[in-house]
């Protein structure tokens, strides 16, 4: 568990090993894709190993559904406005949370029925849920939105512009993401920076930093280059042929762009199948039909592998699609959410397992939340939404944030039940942010826009 | 705007913009550059340096093609000659890598025949032949009702790769992937469908019968295609229900603003967005304007007759979606400020909404970037784009989105034509058209008619990307998209296609490659649902000749596969290896076959192959 700086020793031994890997010894080109950590690093050193692991729901949760109000006057209004979109309160029964802190005025909410399998983390004090979160540049009041006289994330209700914001705390021409942007602050207690931002899915610019790459690996674990080591086409200098081709550095720009995404591949490949094959099963089962479970499964062997890997800090990605429910909504969405309950839950099982849970959180983000008012058979894109964050560090068993008011363009919506968030994005990755071990001067650096808000720690993870 | 303006306006009266454009550009095209002499066929490969034994491979396709090839209403135009009713272009034609490299931007392989035609006849000679092609038959949608099982999704692969791979108009097919890429629908995320393969067909159809009419005319098919209708929900969007509390769908009047006519923030003919006086970009809707919209998009649903199933009826796929008068919204209406009365029905009123999207001023620069960056390059110069938004607004004629005027301008601009310098060109071919490139160039055939290829989507052993199977209505890349932490991301040089170029896709397609190139697939090595050997096979018997003299195989697929893009470190690092697979002069044949399996894939995984100039 303990990593320490990264010695001389472990630097020649690095080289060793990368040259034993590419095979060719010293004419390797581009052999350093891996990179090396300076010794020094804003972020310190830290001694032990933690891990971040976003999980984004592509399309847009619909947060009426997931987080159901069920206290009577709440859940009758939240059953008039969305009709035959509302799930039935009989069916809420094992699923209403009872939290260490109440919420005013005697508010009570429910977990979407298929969410069951959470339950027991939530009691357990180990999953937190956060109210109607979503992208801000500043606090913002109903009365200033309507006014226009705050700045607003731009190009809002838009999908790929809310995932973008809301992954780079950004305008859209930001190709940097917070996550990446932790990643760049805590690369230092790697020895592999490569392994600093792993993403498990496809590309998201939440992975990018400036200078953590975003690397990707298949749902499966890292994908070898068969013809880099095998005797191909009868012969054997093919695949020498082929890795020149395929690493030399160019001049030419999009082909040294691909030639290192190429070089980064073989290295990493090489160096963490090795320390994947050496990882033992889980007890714990995951659902092998469930794509996110799969994806999570090989993140939770990256941090079986933490040691040989020599990683103290790390930000993974994951993700699920088909939230994008304009349609079928209430036939749809409980079979997603429980996929993601099933996902979660042997993800945390097997963080306890290893003995790692205090040291892993992980949370839920998504494009955007849902109208509440329905449109028949589903809801269209709205702004704040419910949230998730899970782990053994998180002050969970309690809500964090304002529950809403279940209305129609009432006091916490801009219309339709669209909410306006009470809690901004960058004050969720602020407070992840330093548990990660950003320091306070550097969380700046990770969401900028947090300098608008008083509260940049919103006390939910207990270190 | 002056430029392209006058650009719009500088047709002689008589002469065909074609006529217009082709010596024009083919001037500039040619500046400088070498033409091989008309050529004879070689009497031997011998001595021959690369570029010319790659010329003279080609040179007898090319002498036929420029004699019976079908289609062509005048002779050949040959450099030089003199003032004839036919306007002489003032240049030479192209030359064999000129032509190799057009037709890696406007179709996906260098046959021969197409190459004898170019180097012959110009690339607008070219063009015409193809914008002339009627349609193939069987369509898309036609080829999956006539298989034995229709309703898997495996059907739907199975009938576009047909098309991509085999159908002579490779210039349609070409287009069609790129307006698949715009005009996004994904086949596994159809909703209410009882046989997906066959709705996404007749989509890809909608596309092949509209890719080379107008925009409002292509705008109205992708609209009304069921295809759609059930991928952005606009099919069963009704007019409020007090009952429900139902509103109209608003998905589709946001996505058909923001993806498929005019996008988020008003832009400049050049393509840049305009900005206010504070410098900021200025959007081109709100939300309320999304909401309503919504009600003009109300009413609409598969044409099939009360109580019919699809599966009784599936005709109606091909059919436009038809509206119900008592489902569309009631009331005033209004699209982005045009006033639409309570009195005009559902159709009329989509008809008003089309005209207003398709006739908004960033149509041009909005489409036509987009199909540059498809098609031609990444990072266009706002001229460029100034240019194609020219033709889109006026095709000479007065016309307005013309789209075979629009593709035209596009493959026929002179930044198009040169063959460009410097460290941020080019973009990088999408994995799609790498495979059916090699597919056409090397006549992989399905003998049973099956072309059981099946979804190439996996990242880690496929290709990652298959047609109409995007992962969601922003396609497999967006056009902005600028890598980070890299040369590009440094530069911010926009690179749509490396959002799926990582780690797990660069070893997914050279694996899939290593296979495919010498085995074939389908049947079992890829996603086939039948057999257990490949079923479509590629025919290298014509290539092995070449494979005794390795500096000639790499130079036929530097041409053929490249356009001639390698550099001379590649060629010389390809070559090499591959004289180093030893051929057994007693039985030569496998190891001529494991050259030419080893030249095609190293050219397939060079940086300078990858990267399109």
């Amino acid at each position: 568990m303990h990593i320490g700086k990264t010695t001389d020793l472990q630097r020649r031994e690095f080289l060793r090993r990368a040259m034993i890997m590419s095979g060719y010894g010293l004419a390797a080109p581009l052999v350093s894709t891996l990179g090396l950590v300076g010794a020094a690093s804003a972020a310190g050193t830290p001694t032990d190993y933690r891990a971040l692991v976003c999980v984004f729901l592509y399309g847009g949760n619909d947060y009426g559904n997931t987080l159901i109000p069920y206290d009577q006057p709440s859940y009758d209004a939240y059953s008039a406005i969305r009709l035959t979109l509302a799930t039935a309160r009989d069916q809420l029964a094992g699923t209403v949370l009872k939290p260490s802190v109440a919420l005013p005025n005697s508010r009570v909410m429910a977990l979407a029925p298929t969410l069951a399998p959470l339950m027991p983390i939530f009691n357990a004090g180990h999953l937190a849920v956060m109210l109607n979160v979503g992208n801000l540049v500043q606090p913002t009041t109903l009365a200033q939105y309507k006014a226009n006289t705050v700045p607003l994330p731009p190009r809002l209700f838009s999908h790929a512009d809310q995932q973008t914001e809301w992954q780079t705390s950004g305008p859209s021409s930001v190709i940097t993401g917070w996550g990446g942007r932790i990643a760049d602050l805590v690369m230092g207690a790697n020895t592999y920076p490569t392994f600093s931002s792993v993403n498990v899915t496809s590309n998201a610019v939440f992975m990018a930093g400036k200078k953590a790459n975003q690397y990707q690996m298949s749902s499966s674990g890292p994908v070898a280059i068969n013809g880099l080591s095998r005797t191909i086409y009868g012969s054997s200098s093919v695949p020498s042929a082929l890795r020149a081709l395929i690493t030399s550095p160019r001049n030419q720009w999009l082909e040294q762009d691909i030639n290192a995404i190429a070089s980064r591949s073989i290295d990493a490949q090489a160096t963490s199948s090795a320390a994947l094959a050496a990882v033992p099963p889980f007890a714990t089962p995951f659902d092998s039909t469930n794509s996110l479970a799969k994806q999570l499964q090989t993140v939770a062997r990256m941090i079986a592998a933490r040691k040989a890997l020599g990683a103290g800090r790390q930000v993974f990605f994951v993700s699920m699609g088909g939230f994008d429910l304009h349609d079928s909504l209430a036939a749809k969405q409980p079979g997603l959410l429980a996929g993601l309950a099933s996902a979660l839950s042997s993800f945390h099982d097997t963080t306890v397992e290893l003995g790692v849970a205090n040291q892993v959180t992980s949370f839920t983000a998504s494009d955007f939340g849902r109208t509440l008012s329905s449109n028949g058979d589903g809801a269209d894109h709205g702004w704040g939404s419910h949230h998730l964050v899970m782990g053994g560090a998180v002050n969970g068993g309690r809500f964090y944030g304002v529950a809403p008011d279940v209305s129609v363009n009432g006091p916490d919506d801009v219309g339709q039940g669209r909410l306006l968030p009470t809690t901004g994005v960058d004050q969720l990755a602020s407070t992840l942010g330093k548990w990660m071990g950003v320091s306070d001067t550097d969380i700046t650096t990770v969401v900028p826009q947090i300098s608008n808000y008083s509260t940049r720690n919103l006390g939910f993870m207990t270190a | 705007m002056a430029m392209t303006k006058q650009r719009a306006h500088v047709l002689p009266q008589g002469m065909t913009m074609s006529e217009v454009l082709d010596p024009g550009v083919a001037s500039t095209a040619a500046a400088g550059t070498d033409r091989p002499l008309p050529s004879p066929p070689p009497p031997s490969r011998a001595g021959s340096s690369p570029a010319a034994l790659a010329t003279a491979l080609l040179g007898a396709a090319a002498l036929a093609g420029c004699g019976g090839g079908a289609g062509l209403n005048a002779p050949p135009v040959t450099a030089g000659s003199g003032p004839a009713p036919a306007p002489a272009p003032s240049a030479p034609q192209p030359t064999q890598a000129q032509a190799a490299r057009f037709l890696g931007q406007a179709g996906f392989a260098a046959n021969s025949t197409d190459m004898g035609t170019i180097t012959s006849t110009g690339y607008q000679r070219w063009l015409d032949n193809q914008f002339a092609m009627a349609v193939v038959k069987p369509s898309a949608w036609s080829w999956v009702q006539a298989q034995a099982v229709k309703n898997t999704q495996a059907y739907l692969d199975f009938s576009i790769w047909r098309r991509l791979i085999s159908s002579p108009d490779q210039l349609r097919q070409r287009v069609v992937l790129a307006l698949s890429e715009i005009f996004v629908i994904s086949t596994g995320q159809l909703n209410g469908v009882t046989d997906p393969a066959s709705l996404a067909a007749a989509f890809w159809d909608t596309l092949e019968q509209n890719a080379f009419g107008t925009f409002r005319q292509l705008l109205q098919a992708v609209s009304l295609s069921g295809a759609m209708g059930s991928f952005l929900n606009m099919r069963g969007s009704i007019k409020v229900n007090p009952k429900t509390g139902g509103q109209p769908d608003e998905n589709y009047a946001r996505e058909v603003m923001q993806l498929f006519t005019i996008g988020l923030v008003q832009l400049n003919p050049d393509g840049t967005s305009k900005l206010d006086a504070n410098k900021k970009e200025i959007y081109t809707y709100a939300q309320e304007q999304v909401t309503a919209f919504a009600a003009v998009l109300t009413g609409w649903n598969f044409d099939l007759a009360k109580g019919v199933a699809q599966a009784d009826d599936p005709g109606f796929a091909t059919r436009p979606m038809v509206n119900d008068p008592t489902k569309f919204s009631t009331g005033d209406k209004d699209v982005l400020g045009t006033a639409i009365p309570a009195s005009v029905d559902g159709p009329t009123a989509l008809g008003m909404a089309l005209d207003v999207l398709s006739n908004h001023p960033n149509n041009g620069p909005f489409v036509g970037r987009q199909l540059i960056q498809h098609l031609v390059s990444s990072n266009p110069s706002p001229a460029y784009v100034s240019r194609v938004s020219a033709v889109f607004n006026n095709n000479g004629k007065g016309v307005r989105g013309d789209m075979r005027a629009v593709i035209n301008a596009v493959l026929m601009d002179p930044e198009a034509r040169t063959a460009p310098q410097g460290l941020a060109n080019g973009k990088l071919r999408e994995p799609i058209v790498r495979f059916v490139q090699w597919a056409r160039t090397f006549g992989l055939a399905s003998p049973e008619g099956l072309w059981d290829i099946g979804n190439l989507s996996d990242p880690g052993s496929r290709l990652g990307q298959s047609p109409l199977r995007a992962p969601s209505v922003f396609n497999f890349f967006a056009p902005d998209y600028v890598p980070s932490n890299s040369k590009l991301g440094d530069n911010a040089i926009t690179a749509p296609e490396f959002q799926i170029y990582t780690e797990t896709t660069v070893a997914g397609y050279l694996n899939f490659m290593q296979s495919v190139i010498q085995y074939g697939l389908g049947g079992g090595t890829s996603g086939s649902v039948t057999g257990s050997k490949s079923s479509c096979t590629p025919n290298y018997a014509g290539e092995l000749t070449y494979a005794s003299d390795p500096a000639s195989l790499v130079a036929r697929y530097n041409l053929l596969l490249a356009g001639g893009g390698l550099g001379a470190d590649t060629i010389a690092t390809i070559t090499d290896a591959v004289t180093n697979v030893k051929v057994d002069s007693t039985n030569p044949n496998p190891g001529l076959n494991n050259r030419v399996w080893a030249a095609i894939f190293l050219v397939m995984a060079a940086p300078d192959y990858l990267i399109q100039q």
